[in-house]
């Protein structure tokens, strides 16, 4: 009987494999080992407040949908990502760039008061937000209130927009700049995607030519935060790279600068800074085409 | 004896008689008194003059004789028509018969003593073809046809009982001496197994209340009885005794002295039974029902021990030196203890493996063939005993397997409780044949027997008669019997036991005499007996004297040599295996069960589970963690029906076997083994269809691991619970009992944070919830889901890093920093229960911060984080708390940025290949394959409102349970919250899956040994005892007068 006992033991311990040390020493182990592979990640040698100021200034994707929207533009959900595919983003940096996708998908069905779109997005960015630890920037409780009822979809939408502005906020509190960055170059993405899509739609259209061609500057901005990260995100790396042939393509364009007053407007609750100030540019139908094609392959890479 | 048989002897004895000078007188009066014992007056006539002609007799041609006396050879005619006789009546009569046939034309010849060689030689002849064998034949035509001084009486098979030895008997002759005047002369025949007796004195002796004629032969038959003018009356059974040689090597003495049983509820049962016996004797027991009769065979085997009173075999107390007297005693119950499954010869042969340690395959078979052949059972050997439902034997064959099983050992003294009962009165008459047999070979045989008819009843050497209320009112033979209770009784033929005309007795007699009802007025019984057993026991012991028979001091024989334990538990094994094997339903139900429940339930939950719902898709599948639920309460039930009958079934086959002092745990053991093995096979059954259809991948063992874990546990479980209840229904209506606490308790139908709070504490699971299997399974088999599976495994570390992080940067941080808040700004208030506030956050800051690792905890402890007390706070030592706040915020922050690089650095290089040109993994189609978003939702805990909950004194991580480590609090503390990823148990982590397998085994020995020591049995049995009694309520006799009243009132409405 005692032997069998022991039996038990013998199998069980067997079972466990080696036991481990109580201390939970995990957390040192980890910062002694990749000691000789430690990135800079950490430190990108550009301080916080610069990267900071560097991402407020880029202009928010929800002006892209309003100026196609002014412009006449009918609404088309093909231009968007599709929704369902938000299983398909398994790391940090694949989620925050179609977080920013999907944030400027909701803005564009926003715009065109596309309620049941927009609730699938409002979904995508739920289900993304969770997996990156910003789901609590939610009040779910208060999302799940509002979407039993399509009347409320203003409101609904003010509390994500505004939800966005504070993950911003937040993961440049939290030394997570690197995430917000993917996240406005995700929406930036989208928001060109969609810029260019209508206008080769309307190669007739010049203003629409010319939204494409002055996000020139945008572009450049990104790349400068992008190259922060290239060393400690392979992922980043290539995205960068891709930004930089994306760069290339408007290096032949010149944009025009005609300055107006400046006055603030409530556009959808959202006090937005309107500038009246009107950008011309050179561009012709060639180089929106070939901006058009490295914008579609890089978001079809973030995408899919 | 049919008319062609009477005809062929008739023919026989004509052709004999014929021979050297013809029939005299004396030999057709032989022949004429022949007839007369067959055959009614009309038929004589018949049959004589049928005997005439062949025997060319005439009374007249006395002439004719001197003309065949001249023929000096048998004539060739009659050689062949004896021949020819000879082989028809071989056709129809049996062996004793034509013995006896033979017998009688030895007596015939013997009559005028007119031997001539041709007659002798014919009767030579006929001895031959009947197959007898040369020296029987001369034993018995010495025995016939004794010639004076010739020492023909010399062999081991006659008797001779006289005043002394006579010159006939030689060396080899049995004598036994006694008055009488001239011998009596007795005869055994081996081979048929028949006695024979003729009287050569003068006196007036009796067999079976006949006066014998001298010199004639009679049969002496089971039962029989000689009573001489002086001497002691002549038994059968001591008589043959006396032939019997093994007899005497056999030592025994078995005295039961005095024994009395009073029941737990005050009732007797037995009042001072005195009983003293030899080897070779069987002993009846009977009485009416409800005297005892069965109490006395137990309490004599040994199973029942006496209130008072000794029972002892060669002087060894069969309860107080069990040890010694070990294989001595077999009991035949008067139920089947068949195993219903196996065949006739395997129920034997795994007997006698259990008995005979020291034999070999080929003496084990060869005895237990010699036992099936001795009890005519060889032609069925091959046949499954089956059960009353089922039959494939008689119940004769049935009975008489019960005592082969017993007999093959050769226990010295055999108990057989109504071993006629439910038999037809040939086969009860077959066993009690066999019973006697046995006896004769040296054994003591009691026998509870019930209405005994008239041959069953003779075939006793001793009858014990009880009485109600287990008064012992004769012991002695069982003719005796009769007569003395007639005698007792002033009845008419009282001395008379046996019927005169027939022979026989009436055991039925007996009990019309014990019981008879004192009649009243009216003529009606009353319920008053004529004599109380009280008066019945006090005549018997006026009447006889208890003689107690020497006692035997050597050691009882014995032949048992029981295997070791480990070839005990093998050989229980393969019979249990091959019994199993046997029933085809079992087999089938319990193989297929457990693939058509894992078809059933993996074909319900599999949906198109994907996003768009056009596929199915592992990942999403949302019943992953009701599937893990229910392959355990799967493994629990199938472990729990399987073995829950298995000691029930097996109770009575332990009770026959509890007198081979056989290993419980040899027992124990083999039924674990094969329920393991049939776990074993359901279990992977179940699993490889489950995780087929349900495409969970690589989970293979490890879930059949577990499954079958909880599976072993649940057979034990089982047994203990087969051993404790008596039937199989309450098995089965406990097993809800059993299994729906595991069903409440199992962590995913009702979470561990929210159930009353007298059970449960916030963050760890339930002292009670950790006495359920399914709770430890089902966290075992999660965890190891969620952290081993192909996709999660590489990444778990960094995920871990990130989210305990994230957890403590964001949320630990901030209740830290609320705390020290409130600590500065009370520390010092006037309220006091302000003040008691601040000193129970500064308790909890403590708490939580000592618990930090040293590079975050370091700089706390310089400022004295350990032994700064409430009053010695103030603003400054505040704020710099804060500012540590700060750091341990950055501090964890750094790690989550640094760890979420160096996931996605892994994460590229798997995906694009480390360069070295090896294909890189689609990672999203990995997650698909592997991972489960259901069963991470719930192992991520991410339905929590609360991350974090200040719960006694402690600030609770109440999400992502499968990233957070154990922080114990000693170093036997093994509890957690439920999915720790591990397991604290000395000072050491273990993994989950391992911790968790261990605690089910340990459980599962745990209860072993409660089964083993069958603690759930004996818990009952005290439960029973202490409860029950007093409860109940005790059946009162009706008061007299309105018994009487109410036989009033039922005389007038008659």
């Amino acid at each position: 009987m005692r032997k069998l006992l022991w039996g038990f033991v013998a199998v069980g311990m067997f079972a466990c494999g080696s036991g481990e040390k109580p201390t939970d020493n995990s957390i040192d182990d980890f910062l002694t080992e990749g000691e000789e592979e430690t990135t800079e990640g950490d430190d990108p040698g550009i301080p916080q407040e610069v990267i900071n100021e560097f991402m407020n200034a880029l202009p928010s994707p929800l002006e892209t949908s309003v100026a196609l929207k002014e412009s006449g533009i009918p609404y088309s959900s093909d231009f968007l990502n599709d929704p369902q595919k938000v299983s398909h983003y398994n790391s940090a940096f694949s989620r925050a760039m179609n977080l920013g996708v999907y944030g400027t998908d909701l803005g564009y069905t926003n715009i065109y008061e596309q309620n049941q779109d927009a609730i699938f997005y409002l979904n995508a960015i739920r289900d993304l937000a969770d997996e990156l630890s910003i789901g609590q920037f939610f009040e779910f409780t208060t999302i799940k209130r509002l979407a039993t009822q399509s009347t409320n979809l203003d409101s609904l939408l003010l509390v994500t927009t505004q939800n966005f502005n504070k993950i911003n906020e937040h993961l440049q509190s939290k030394k997570r700049s690197n995430l917000s960055v993917m996240l406005l170059a995700g929406g930036w993405i989208e928001a060109m995607q969609i810029s260019c899509k209508v206008s080769q739609a309307n190669p007739e259209n010049k203003t629409l030519r010319d939204k494409v061609a002055e996000q020139k500057v945008v572009c450049e901005n990104i790349n400068f935060l992008l190259s922060i990260y290239v060393d400690s995100n392979p992922y980043v790396k290539d995205l960068h790279e891709d930004m930089q042939r994306l760069f290339a393509a408007f290096e032949q364009i010149e944009v025009i600068t005609k300055y107006g007053e400046q006055e603030v407007q409530i556009i959808d609750g959202v006090p937005t800074i309107v500038d009246s100030t009107t950008q011309e540019t050179n561009a012709t139908q060639e180089d929106i085409d070939k901006i058009s094609s490295i914008v579609y392959e890089i978001r079809n890479r973030i995408v899919d | 004896m049919s008319e062609e048989i009477l005809k062929a002897l008739t023919q026989l004895f004509a052709i004999i008689t014929k021979q050297d000078g013809g029939v005299t007188e004396k030999e057709r009066n032989y022949v004429i008194s022949f007839f007369q014992q067959q055959l009614d007056q009309d038929s004589i006539e018949e049959y004589l003059a049928l005997y005439d002609k062949f025997a060319d007799f005439s009374k007249e041609g006395a002439a004719e004789k001197p003309e065949k006396k001249e023929r000096k050879l048998t004539s060739v005619r009659d050689s062949v028509k004896t021949l020819a006789i000879c082989k028809k009546i071989n056709k129809t009569l049996t062996q004793k018969q034509k013995v006896f046939v033979l017998i009688r034309i030895l007596e015939l010849v013997g009559s005028d003593k007119n031997f001539t060689p041709q007659r002798m030689e014919i009767i030579d002849t006929i001895s031959t073809v009947f197959n007898i064998v040369k020296d029987e034949y001369r034993l018995i035509e010495s025995f016939v046809l004794p010639k004076k001084g010739d020492n023909n009486l010399d062999w081991e098979d006659i008797l001779i009982v006289g005043n002394e030895m006579p010159p006939e008997g030689g060396e080899k002759t049995n004598f036994f001496q006694t008055e009488l005047n001239g011998d009596i002369l007795f005869l055994r025949v081996q081979s048929v197994d028949m006695y024979f007796v003729k009287y050569l004195g003068t006196d007036e002796v009796v067999l079976n209340n006949f006066i014998m004629k001298r010199n004639q032969i009679y049969l002496f038959s089971h039962g029989s009885t000689i009573k001489t003018p002086i001497g002691d009356a002549l038994y059968y059974s001591d008589l043959i005794m006396r032939f019997m040689q093994d007899m005497q090597s056999v030592k025994l003495s078995f005295t039961a002295e005095s024994l009395g049983i009073t029941f737990p509820n005050g009732g007797i049962g037995l009042r001072d039974i005195n009983i003293s016996e030899g080897p070779g004797r069987l002993i009846g027991i009977m009485g009416a029902s409800g005297a005892g009769k069965t109490t006395l065979l137990n309490s004599l085997a040994g199973l029942v021990p006496p209130s008072k009173g000794s029972i002892k075999i060669n002087g060894f107390d069969i309860y107080k030196q069990k040890e010694s007297i070990e294989g001595v005693i077999g009991y035949v119950a008067q139920d089947d203890l068949l195993i219903e499954e196996l065949t006739v010869y395997q129920n034997l042969y795994y007997n006698a493996k259990l008995c005979f340690a020291e034999m070999d395959e080929e003496s084990i078979h060869k005895r237990v063939m010699d036992v099936l052949v001795s009890l005519g059972l060889d032609q069925r050997k091959d046949l499954r005993v089956g059960n009353v439902l089922d039959k494939t034997i008689s119940g004769g064959q049935r009975k008489r397997l019960n005592i082969a099983l017993e007999l093959i050992r050769e226990p010295a003294v055999m108990f057989v409780d109504e071993p006629t009962s439910g038999l037809s009165s040939r086969d009860s008459e077959n066993v009690i044949d066999l019973l006697k047999e046995l006896s004769l070979k040296g054994k003591l045989i009691f026998v509870v027997i019930h209405q005994p008819s008239s041959d069953i009843y003779k075939m006793f050497d001793k009858m014990i008669i009880l009485d109600t209320g287990g008064y012992q009112i004769f012991y002695g033979n069982p003719v005796e019997a009769v007569s003395y209770f007639k005698r007792i009784t002033n009845q008419v033929d009282r001395v008379q036991g046996v019927c005169p005309t027939c022979g026989n007795v009436n055991p039925e007699q007996i009990f019309n005499i014990v019981e008879a009802q004192v009649v009243d007025e009216y003529g009606q019984f009353t319920n008053k007996r004529k004599i109380t057993p009280r008066q019945w026991q006090g005549r018997y012991l006026e009447e006889f004297v208890f003689e107690k028979v020497e006692e035997v001091s050597e050691a009882p024989p014995a032949t048992l040599n029981i295997p070791n334990k480990i070839k005990q538990a093998r050989i229980f094994t393969v019979r249990d295996t091959l019994a199993k094997l046997s029933n085809r339903q079992y087999l089938a139900i319990n193989f297929l069960e457990a693939p058509f429940l894992g078809i059933l339930l993996s074909f319900i939950i599999r949906y198109r589970s994907s996003p768009d719902g056009t596929e199915y898709i592992f990942r999403h599948n949302e019943n992953f963690p009701a599937y893990i639920l229910m392959a355990i309460l799967v493994a629990l039930f199938m472990g729990l029906t399987v073995s829950a009958e298995e000691i029930i079934r097996d109770r009575k086959i332990l009770r026959r076997e509890s007198f081979l002092n056989l290993s419980w745990n040899s027992y124990l053991l083999s039924k674990i083994i094969i329920l393991f093995s049939l776990s074993a096979i359901q279990t992977l059954t179940f699993v490889l269809i489950g995780n087929g259809v349900l495409e969970i991948k690589g989970m293979l063992l490890p879930f059949w691991l577990a499954l079958f874990s909880v599976s072993c546990f649940a057979n034990v479980l089982g047994l203990n619970v087969s051993s404790a209840f008596n039937s199989a229904v309450t098995v089965y209506i406990l097993i809800p009992l059993l299994l729906i606490p595991q069903i409440i308790l199992c962590g995913l139908l009702f979470s561990f944070d929210k159930l009353n709070d007298a059970i449960s504490t916030r963050g760890k699971v339930p002292i009670i919830a950790d006495m359920m299997v399914s709770r430890w399974a089902y966290e075992a088999m999660a965890v190891y889901q969620y952290t081993e599976n192909p996709y999660q495994a590489p990444i778990y570390r960094y995920e871990q890093l990130k989210q305990q992080s994230d957890y403590k940067a964001t949320f630990l941080v901030k209740e830290l920093r609320e705390k020290i808040r409130s600590v500065s700004k009370y520390h010092d208030s006037d309220n006091d229960s302000l003040r008691a506030i601040a000193a129970r956050d500064w308790a909890i800051f403590q708490g939580e911060a000592m618990r930090e690792p040293d590079t975050v905890r370091n700089s706390m402890l310089r400022l004295g984080l350990d032994t700064l007390t409430i009053n010695e706070f103030n603003e400054r030592v505040g704020s710099a708390f804060e500012t540590t706040l700060n750091d341990m915020e950055n501090f964890y922050l750094d790690l989550l940025v640094e760890a979420d690089n160096r996931e996605q650095q892994l994460i590229y290089k798997m995906e694009n290949g480390d360069g070295t040109g090896s294909e890189g993994i689609d990672f999203n189609e990995f997650k698909n394959r592997y991972y489960n978003e259901s069963l991470a939702d719930l192992v991520k805990n991410i339905a929590t409102e609360n991350r974090i909950l200040e719960y006694r004194g402690r600030l609770l991580q109440m999400v992502d349970p499968i990233y957070h480590l154990p922080e114990p609090n000693n170093a036997v503390d093994y509890r957690t919250h439920f999915f720790a990823p591990k397991k604290h148990f000395a000072g050491t982590f273990f993994n989950t899956y391992g911790f968790n397998l261990v605690v089910i085994w340990l459980m599962s020995a745990l209860l072993y040994f409660a089964l083993y020591k069958e603690w759930f049995r004996r818990g009952l049995e005290f439960f029973s005892k202490v409860n029950l009694k007093g409860l109940l309520p005790e059946a009162k006799p009706k008061p007299k007068k309105e018994t009487e009243k109410a036989n009033k009132a039922e005389k007038v409405a008659g």
